[in-house]
């Protein structure tokens, strides 16, 4: 026992040591005693992703949806509140959601009957006066994620009562998520309920590479080219920004140097889509950076991914078209992850540009499609072979130097508008190292201590604002 | 398929037309003939779809999305992915994984159109990949619709409806 937590302490240390110089032990991505901690320190503390708002516009409605590898009831309650239950009966712990989706005033426990509303409050069961006259109903509803909020749309929930506030946590991230969820008074809505798939591979290896690996698209997706799915040529696209927006989160535009190239604009999002964007809730400094953006992909730390770029599914037949996909990574043991992917769209567009968005997306970002089929092929060795003896023997480290001063082209970036760690041209892993450095850090913090949100530049700077 | 449609009977010419071209469809599609498989069955109009499937309570059918699916393919996505598994940078089927699709429970009706058959059977998909030597097995009915161009039947309409909400296999970058 001594020894396995000797070995995670000895991991983590080597992640902290390592984000900072640019190395990684491969047996992070396979070691089950780091799983079972991530488990608890990670998905059972962080902010984690639940749902969009649009999935349960109505009062009643609700979806089914995880926190770390346990089943949660996010539902919109009478009073149009948005609860985050623990599917889990009162009395003896049976599951009491029992389908995927769906609109209902109650949730009844099908063991002995225990029924609770939408807030999860215990509101009765068979017989009552007989089995349980006299006993409080307080106390006894269903449990509750600690802390429950939304921003642009998007629903998170946390298990830790001591969490920072949403908005706090996502720190310098909230500023990119305004800039892709927030560049109308329309806002996003889901098309569909979303896809689940279960692959191999360990949830880390898709949050890092929506962190902001645009490096493996001039390999893995080298087909997509060939097939005319992606309009930006592959040197092309590597001329844009990584970002580390806070500790932990981190994102990527492809964007040209020349403020007014032709583009694609606005993620590929259609030109009469455009036209609606504006500044009622973002700066003119984000709406530019918006129009700018070829592509974004980004991580809010720990699993939940968004990317926005134009695709086609059929190039011989449809242009490119900006597509929105957002995506969690719901750990699912240490070599096992299940990918959850929603395909979204702003809610002004037109029915046949949603659809044409729509097939674009899956025809590219989906389990069956072009692109995304060849990114679970070398995740799932990654791995395997993290959770190989050999690695662990050979202290076998992985390499993420990319970018770092005197490797590779990429610069920080002193100009620029929007908050975090800069750097041009995406050659760079800057982005991943923020991922694991801050991972580390979740990972060590005992119970009610939390890392740093923001970097020490930052923390500097704005303490000189306040001055 | 409206199972008020007359039933084609299994000792009929046509039955015996539409099982054999199953079994060849079958037989492309198993040796990685894609690209033949494409040109000679399948009609320019095709629908090809996986609807997304989620639990949902015996009350309310079967759960699968109207509007939402795995894949949902033209004649010119389907071609898109036969030329992209053409590449040689396909790596998700290069090596390609064993494929072998298994058909049974073949029910053939007439529709109202006299050059289309609506044809119903189930899909046992048996995958292995690389040295696995426990399969990944896909389960499913297929609801087709075979039109008769040029004297050939041809792929008009594929809905696979799947038994799996949450799919275990590291992609679709096959065919059903």
């Amino acid at each position: 026992m001594t020894s396995h937590t000797d070995s995670s302490a000895k991991l983590l240390d080597a992640v902290t040591e390592g984000a900072e110089k640019g190395v990684i032990p491969a047996s992070i991505f396979g070691d089950p005693d780091l799983y079972r901690q991530e488990l608890r320190n990670v998905f059972g503390r962080c902010w984690v992703f639940l749902a969009h708002e649009s999935e349960i516009p109505a009062k009643g409605d609700y979806v089914l949806r995880k926190i770390g590898e346990d089943n949660f009831i996010v539902v919109r309650d009478d009073e149009g509140e948005i609860n985050v239950l623990f599917d889990a009966c009162r009395h003896r712990g049976v599951q009491v959601c029992r389908s995927d989706s769906g609109n209902t005033s109650h949730f009844r426990c099908p063991y002995h009957g225990w029924t609770y509303n939408t807030k999860g409050n215990l509101v009765g069961a068979p017989l009552w006066r007989n089995a349980f006259g006299g006993m409080s109903k307080e106390n006894n509803g269903l449990a509750s994620a600690a802390k429950v909020a939304s921003y642009q749309g998007l629903v998170f929930g946390t298990l830790d009562q001591s969490a920072p506030p949403l908005k706090e946590y996502l720190g310098g991230m909230a500023w990119y998520l305004d800039l892709v969820f927030g560049l109308n008074e329309h806002g996003v809505e889901v098309l569909g309920p979303p896809q689940r798939f279960v692959i191999d591979a360990n949830w880390k290896s898709g949050a890092e590479n929506f962190s902001g690996d645009d490096y493996h698209l001039g390999t893995l997706h080298r087909s997509v080219w060939e097939i005319g799915a992606f309009p930006v040529p592959f040197h092309e696209n590597m001329m844009g920004y990584h970002i580390q927006a806070s500790p932990g989160h981190s994102l990527s535009f492809s964007m040209a140097q020349d403020a007014n190239e032709p583009g694609p604009n606005y993620f590929g999002f259609p030109d009469e889509l455009a036209q609606s964007f504006n500044t009622t809730n973002i700066s003119a400094d984000q709406l530019e950076v918006a129009r700018r953006s070829r592509v974004f992909v980004g991580n809010v730390f720990p699993n939940f991914s968004m990317l926005a770029l134009p695709m086609t599914e059929d190039g011989s037949n449809h242009p490119p078209v900006g597509i929105l996909t957002l995506r969690t990574w719901q750990p699912h043991g240490p070599g096992q992850v299940e990918v959850w992917n929603w395909f979204a769209g702003y809610k002004n567009l037109t029915p046949e540009q949603k659809d044409r968005a729509y097939r674009a997306g899956l025809g590219t970002f989906s389990m069956g499609g072009a692109f995304e089929v060849d990114d679970t092929e070398p995740w799932i060795t990654v791995s395997r072979n993290g959770a190989s003896t050999a690695a662990e023997l050979l202290d076998f480290q992985l390499n993420y130097e990319m970018g770092k001063p005197g490797v590779g082209i990429s610069k920080p970036v002193k100009e620029w508008p929007g908050p975090g760690r800069v750097q041009w041209t995406r050659y760079e892993e800057g982005v991943q190292r923020n991922m694991y450095g801050f991972y580390a850090e979740m990972m060590r913090s005992a119970p009610g201590q939390w890392p740093s949100l923001v970097f020490p530049e930052d923390a500097a700077a704005d303490k000189e604002h306040r001055a | 398929m409206d199972s008020t449609l007359p039933r084609v009977a299994a000792d009929t010419a046509l039955y015996a037309e539409v099982l054999d071209w199953i079994h060849t469809e079958a037989e492309l599609l198993d040796d990685l003939r894609e690209r033949e498989w494409l040109e000679t069955m399948v009609s320019r109009d095709v629908t090809y779809a996986v609807p997304l499937r989620q639990t949902v309570e015996r009350a309310r059918g079967r759960g699968f999305s109207p509007d939402t699916f795995h894949l949902l393919e033209t004649y010119g996505s389907l071609d898109s992915r036969v030329t992209r598994n053409e590449t040689p940078y396909a790596w998700a089927e290069d090596p390609p994984s064993r494929i072998r699709h298994f058909v049974t429970n073949v029910r053939v009706r007439q529709s109202g159109d006299p050059d289309i058959v609506a044809v119903k059977s189930n899909l046992l998909l048996h995958r292995t990949r690389q040295d696995q030597s426990l399969p990944q097995l896909l389960s499913a009915e297929r609801h087709d619709e075979l039109r008769r161009e040029d004297g050939r039947l041809m792929l008009l309409r594929r809905d696979v409806l799947l038994d799996l909400t949450v799919i275990r296999t590291h992609n679709l970058a096959i065919f059903f």
